[in-house]
Order: C-alpha cells, then sequence, then structure tokens
C-alpha cells in the first residue's frame, strides 16, 4: 500500500514538475533566467541587489552609464558645505562584487518589447525575460532656462556643486530665488528642507537677504506644520513663500525670474522644473492612457506595465501614487523583486505587499524633522492605500531627528548599493 | 497506522509542489514584509549604523516591541506609526522572519507561517518528512 502510493506520489510530482516546466515562460529549462535593469539609482540598484540575493539563480544585468551614483538623499548638506560628495556618493563595486550583479557601463537608448531586448549607446543588444525600468526622472522644458547655467539640481552629481556655486554667489542682502514644480515630483518634502537650509545658510554667514520661494502648489506639499513653522519663525523675515506661484520663464541675461504675477529680480536662482518619467518610458508606450499621463502605468502586485507584458517600472518614474524618493524606490524594488523570484518559480505576486516611507530633512544646521507613512496594497480597488494612523510628520525638528537622519541615510545607501 | 491513500495523496503533493517551489526559490513567509524594515534596519535586519540591528533577537521581543508601539502612538516617534501600518499577523510573520534569520518555512502566503528551523530547503524537508509519517 505504501509503495504503490509512494510510487504513485513520484509520478504525480513528475507530472507538477513537467506542468511546470510546459507553462514555465522560460526558454530552454537549463538557461538561467533574465533580468536586466536599466538606471541605477536607488531603486535599480536595490531591485539588482534583491534578485541576486533571494534567488542567485537568476543572472541579473545593471545598465548605467555613470560610475557611481550620487544621491539626492543628503545633497542639500552638501550644498551647505556640512558634507563632501564623496559622503553621497555610492559606488556599484558591491552590487557585483557581493552579489554577481552584471554592470554594464552603457546608456540604454531603446527596447523592443517583442523581441525582448535592449538596445544601447554603444550598440549592444541585451537580452530579456524580464526588464526593470529605473530611469528615474525628466523635466519639462522652461522658456529661456538652460539647467547647466541655472542648476535644478534635482538629480545629484555636477547640478549639486552648481547650486553650491548659486549660493556662494549671493551677495550680502542679495536675494535667492527657487521654484518648487507641481506635485507630484521627486522627494516631496525635498524643496522646502532646501530652502530652510538656504536660509540658515545666509543667516550663518551673515549675509541674510531673502530666499523667495515661488511654489506652484497652493500650499506646502508635504510636512506642511513643519515648513510653515519653519518659514514663518524660523526663517521670518528671509523665507518669503509664495503660493500657487508658477515660473513662466527665465531672462538670466537680466537676472530675471517671470512668473504668473510678474517678474521677479534674483542675484541667484534654483529653478526645478516640473517632472515626469525617464525619457525610456514615455518611448517605450509605457505612460498610461489619460491625456498628459506623465508616469508609468503598472500593477502595484509587481510593478510589470499595464501596456506592456514583461516590462516593470520601479522608483520615481512609477505611476502608483506613492510619494518619489530613494526611500520609496528601495521599497518598491524590493516588491518587484519579490515578485520576479516568484514569477521564475512558476508562483503569482505576493497578493497584499507593503512598501513604507520614512525620510528626514534637516531644518537648520543642528536639527531635523522626519515625514512618514506606510502603504498597504488595496486588493478592491488594486491601488497601493496609506493605512490609516500611519502618516505623520515629526511635531518638532530636533537634534536628535538630525542624528537619526545620518543612521537613516546610511542603512539606506547600504540596503541599496551594498 | 492505517494509511489514508487520499490524504496521503494530497498533502505529500502540497509538500512536494514546496519543495519544488524552495528549490526554484519561491519566498520564505515574511521575508518580504521583513525586507520592509531594512531600509532603516539594514538587509536582513544588519543595520549598518545608528538604528536598532533587528537580526539575532527573538521572535518575541520584536512582535512585543512592535504591538506595544502600535497600541499607544507616541507623536514624536516615527517607530510608532510605522507598526501601526502592520496587522498582529504580519507583525509575527516579520518577528518570526528577523529572530530565525530568514529560515522560515517556504510559503506562498504571507499569512502561513509555520515552524522555523534549518535552512529553507531543509525545512521544507522536515515539514514533508514529519507530515508524511504522521499520516503513515
Amino acid at each position: 500500500m505504501f509503495s504503490h502510493n509512494r510510487r504513485k506520489l513520484l509520478q504525480a510530482s513528475g507530472a507538477i514538475l513537467a506542468a511546470g516546466a510546459m507553462s514555465s515562460p522560460l526558454r530552454a529549462q537549463t538557461a538561467a533566467p533574465r533580468v536586466v535593469v536599466i538606471g541605477g539609482g536607488f531603486a535599480g540598484a536595490t531591485v539588482a541587489k534583491y534578485v541576486r540575493l533571494w534567488n542567485p539563480k537568476i543572472q541579473v544585468t545593471l545598465i548605467e552609464p555613470n560610475p557611481n551614483h550620487v544621491s539626492c538623499i543628503l545633497s542639500n548638506l552638501v550644498m551647505t558645505g556640512a558634507l563632501g560628495m564623496t559622503d553621497i556618493t555610492l559606488r556599484y563595486d558591491n552590487l557585483r562584487t557581493k552579489y554577481g550583479v552584471n554592470i554594464v557601463a552603457d546608456r540604454a537608448v531603446a527596447i523592443d518589447p517583442v523581441g525582448r531586448k535592449v538596445s544601447t549607446q554603444n550598440g549592444s543588444q541585451i537580452a530579456y525575460d524580464k526588464l526593470v525600468l529605473a530611469p528615474g526622472i525628466d523635466f519639462d522644458a522652461v522658456p529661456g532656462l538652460d539647467s547647466a547655467v541655472l542648476p535644478h539640481a534635482w538629480q545629484a552629481g555636477p547640478q549639486t556643486l552648481a547650486l553650491k556655486a548659486q549660493l556662494q554667489a549671493v551677495p550680502s542682502g542679495g536675494s535667492f530665488v527657487m521654484s518648487i514644480p507641481l506635485a507630484p515630483y521627486r522627494c516631496p518634502p525635498g524643496p522646502y528642507e532646501r530652502a530652510c537650509l538656504l536660509a540658515d545658510s545666509l543667516l550663518r554667514n551673515r549675509r541674510a537677504g531673502k530666499v523667495i520661494v515661488l511654489d506652484a502648489n497652493p500650499d506646502v506639499v508635504a510636512e506642511a506644520h513643519t515648513f510653515h513653522t519653519a518659514f514663518s519663525t524660523t526663517y521670518a523675515g528671509v523665507i518669503e513663500y509664495h503660493p500657487s506661484t508658477e515660473v513662466t520663464s527665465v531672462d538670466w541675461a537680466n537676472k530675471t525670474i517671470n512668473t504668473n504675477w510678474g517678474p521677479i529680480r534674483a542675484d541667484a536662482a534654483n529653478i526645478i522644473p516640473r517632472q515626469k518619467a525617464g525619457k525610456l518610458v514615455a518611448a517605450a508606450g509605457l505612460l498610461g492612457s489619460a491625456p498628459g499621463a506623465r508616469w508609468a502605468s503598472v500593477n502595484p502586485l509587481s510593478y510589470e506595465s499595464t501596456l506592456v507584458p514583461n516590462v516593470h517600472v520601479i522608483g520615481d518614474s512609477q505611476g502608483t501614487g506613492q510619494p518619489k524618493s530613494g526611500h520609496m524606490a528601495n521599497a518598491q524594488a524590493k516588491v518587484c523583486a519579490d515578485a520576479l523570484v516568484r514569477y521564475f518559480a512558476g508562483e503569482a505576486p505576493d497578493p497584499a505587499p507593503m512598501t513604507n516611507s520614512a525620510c528626514y530633512s534637516p531644518i537648520t544646521s543642528k536639527t531635523a524633522s522626519w515625514l512618514t507613512v506606510v502603504f498597504g496594497y488595496d486588493a478592491a480597488s488594486g491601488l497601493m492605500k496609506p493605512v490609516p494612523n500611519t502618516l505623520a510628520e515629526a511635531p518638532t525638528p530636533t537634534s536628535g531627528h538630525y542624528e537619526d537622519m545620518f543612521g537613516w541615510a546610511k542603512n539606506l545607501f547600504a540596503d541599496s548599493f551594498s | 497506522m492505517k494509511a489514508h491513500p487520499k490524504h496521503l495523496g494530497r498533502v505529500a503533493v502540497l509538500a512536494l509542489a514546496l519543495a519544488a517551489a524552495a528549490a526554484h526559490g519561491a519566498p520564505p513567509a515574511g521575508r518580504l514584509l521583513a525586507s520592509q524594515c531594512a531600509q532603516c534596519h539594514g538587509t536582513n535586519g544588519q543595520a549598518v549604523a545608528g538604528m536598532e540591528k533587528l537580526a539575532g533577537e527573538s521572535e518575541s521581543e520584536i512582535y512585543g516591541e512592535l504591538i506595544k508601539m502600535k497600541a499607544s502612538i507616541k507623536p514624536d516617534e516615527i517607530m510608532h506609526r510605522q507598526a501601526a501600518g502592520y496587522s498582529d499577523a504580519q507583525i509575527r510573520l516579520i518577528a518570526r522572519y528577523f529572530a530565525t534569520g530568514g529560515r522560515t518555512t517556504a510559503s506562498t502566503s504571507t499569512t502561513s507561517a509555520t515552524t522555523s528551523v534549518g535552512s529553507t530547503a531543509g525545512t521544507t524537508s522536515t515539514t514533508a518528512t514529519r507530515r508524511k509519517s504522521h499520516d503513515d
């Protein structure tokens, strides 16, 4: 009886494995599945690392033209001089040596979703079974604005140093104009944090003139209590906050920023244009069908495109409505990595993924605030929704939070890049 | 013990399916949930700086702390808000994952963690063996 059942059992298990093989989307069973990731920011680095961490049988190739990633997180502290560029420069070495990620120093220029391959600037064709796009953000053009002259510094690197130079160029009693684009944009509290640190820096260097903040949004987008308090008390007389004010064009030869309320003169400026998904997303037909769609339409269970199969989009380019930030990009990358590992095991994605956002913003040179929220998948709507009671900002900026900020950043850097 | 062929078949097929899934890299229960702590607490709970290291803490310690946090949210504690994001069952899975270093039983469900000893593959085959011998 026992042996009979065992034989049937073995036959049954053989049938299961055979069925798995037949329904498998892979090429020959002997070949390793191939995941190709485009873009080595927080999203791309994290998904590359975690797919390998969770299943080293999957081949992972990361296509990224830059030799390292410069983090936007903490980059406002490079602007003030509190940190140096090395503190925010993250290398790809560990992805290669510790996790076996194949890193291709090249730029992806086109995707063939039918032939399942990526073309690169250097003329390579890189084949995939699953493609993950993590190209970050792209900017709308602003008439008269050349970001090489007036930096956005909303991608870190040379732009960060250009912003630092703008700050240093403010004469005593001069005016610094910065603009905030319509949401959604990368890092909701980031522009307000920058306004605070610009003001703090001018005050500490006894050059205090004005920091004029032109916000295209009707009110502060994130941490409204923290930033309204900072603007009206800590930086009273220095920061001028103008909501619902959009930059329409720039005439920097005449040091003039034009807005929907009229022109404003500036000694230095930081214009952050409105944002949209990285270039490849639109080119690959991954934007939502709504007119003016700016972000990739994806299923938040796996971050697979709702429009093109086997192409996933994570990080700032995805359009699930979750905040755009390095921490969130890391969170989505793990949900995507888990879904990819399950996919190659012939399984459906986790039906109830969770993500979270947590970030610290310096408010002065010695204090910081924080902002947090937890998201859970809502099966009824198919959306990631904030869990009740989890969205909150720090009641007051403190030196303790300032210290925690570095613990948060170091762990986030390491979890994503090493 | 008398064999119940139908029952044996079902359990054993499930065990084999789990073993097959584990061999192909299907995730242990709680792994994805626990990975969402790593942004601040380090990959697999191995914090590199400034934050609590979760790896090696006991299941009851992590579970107890998180349940307490979400029961009495203090406005100046960021972790209390994070804890409030998860159900008790999810917190149990997270705590178990960190306590066992991720060596929980392979499972396709986030709500059905079972035993937590040995390696992923080893645990699955242990479970399979125990279930088989019990049914036999």
